[in-house]
């Protein structure tokens, strides 16, 4: 693919536009690849890093969303690759048979309790369905599901419906409604 | 009405999650650049050098040893030793964002990693320079064994080490295998996603 190289000064307001705009969604992401609170900040500092270098080759084929996104997901995937230990234990959305005890199936008692929940179930995840239900979660549709991941729409329509059944089943029938 | 509260709403408790403030200009992102750059690039180096202070030692031991084989076993790992050095430049030492990276989609990204991890697996004695130093240590312990052959005590003494090393081998065999089987596995999932694309 050619690439345009663009300005030092258009690279540098890229970045803070990004800042701005997707801060929060890149620290949320940052959250969905790493527990570890030092090593999320080491993750979300090199996510930073690789975004504000990659603007020198943004050549708006895509929307700068996607851009973001794919960086972003690409960093944070190398950042699992890495670590063989976690690595080998993850599975595949379809293969996710883990079922929350009787307990966990009722209503979360604090949002925080919530959040650990839906942490420890994205955790498991192999890094292509991580984000899959990342992007499910920042309430994008299938079709920029499908601009970021590469997948086809109806691939993405099938995952996220498994994604709607397994949180359904974590957090009660009041959740994942929303196409 | 557990069903209407926000705690069981997955999105919205994805979406409200408190936040860890994080800020960096561009100036700090430009010193950060930098840093990782020279902070990767001491990484390297100083599997350069590691892998150069083997080279220098065994022709150290190359120079002082007389009989034949061991010292070609000894000149063998020597030359290992360059080349683990060559191949930590070539595959650690960081190189420039490649233009396209950012452009490839995850899942062609996410492919294109599992790959870089079956290929180094599957070529990894010829990659790190495994066969030809294992080929040095032989020569260099097989004269010694045959000498042992007259001191059945001093046999007796190697055989833990020879039965770690088969162990090694075992075990490293089949881990490797196993892993192998299981990357392309994924890969080719990953593929039949592809197709459909």
């Amino acid at each position: 693919m050619q690439s345009t190289s663009v300005g030092a000064e258009s690279q540098n307001s890229l970045y803070e536009q990004v800042v701005d705009s997707y801060g929060p969604a890149l620290d949320r992401l940052a959250r969905a690849y790493e527990l570890d609170a030092d090593a999320r900040r080491d993750l979300l500092q090199d996510i930073h890093l690789q975004l504000w270098r990659s603007f020198a080759y943004f050549d708006q084929r895509c929307s700068l969303r996607t851009w973001v996104y794919r960086v972003a997901h690409n960093v944070a995937t190398k950042h699992v690759m890495r670590q063989r230990r976690i690595r080998d234990r993850l599975v595949n959305i379809e293969n996710f048979d883990f079922l929350p005890g009787s307990d966990q199936a009722e209503l979360a008692a604090s949002q925080a309790e919530a959040l650990g929940r839906l942490s420890m179930l994205i955790q498991r995840l192999k890094p292509l369905d991580r984000q899959i239900i990342v992007s499910y979660l920042e309430g994008m549709d299938a079709s920029s599901i499908g601009e970021i991941t590469g997948l086809s729409p109806a691939n993405i329509s099938m995952k996220v419906h498994r994604i709607k059944n397994i949180l359904k089943r974590w957090f009660g029938e009041g959740g994942p409604n929303a196409e | 009405m557990p069903n209407e509260s926000p705690m069981n709403d997955p999105r919205n408790i994805w979406q409200n999650q408190p936040k860890e403030p994080f800020k960096m200009s561009v100036d700090e992102m430009r010193l950060k650049a930098h840093r990782f750059q020279m902070k990767a690039r001491l990484t390297a180096a100083t599997g350069i050098t590691s892998a150069l202070a083997v080279c220098i030692f065994f022709a150290w031991s190359f120079a002082r040893t007389h009989e034949v084989l061991p010292r070609m076993g000894f000149g063998l790992i020597s030359l290992c030793g360059i080349f683990m050095a060559f191949q930590t430049y070539k595959w650690v030492w960081p190189s420039n964002l490649p233009p396209d990276t950012p452009v490839s989609t995850s899942l062609e990204f996410y492919r294109s990693e599992l790959e870089r991890r079956r290929d180094f697996s599957r070529h990894i004695w010829r990659r790190t320079g495994l066969t030809y130093l294992f080929l040095g240590l032989a020569m260099v312990v097989v004269p010694a064994l045959i000498e042992a052959f007259g001191a059945p005590r001093l046999l007796l003494n190697m055989v833990p080490f020879f039965l770690l090393l088969i162990t090694w081998f075992v075990l490293f065999f089949r881990g490797k295998k196993r892993n192998q089987r299981k990357l392309q596995q994924e890969i080719d999932e990953l593929r039949a996603f592809e197709r459909d694309r």
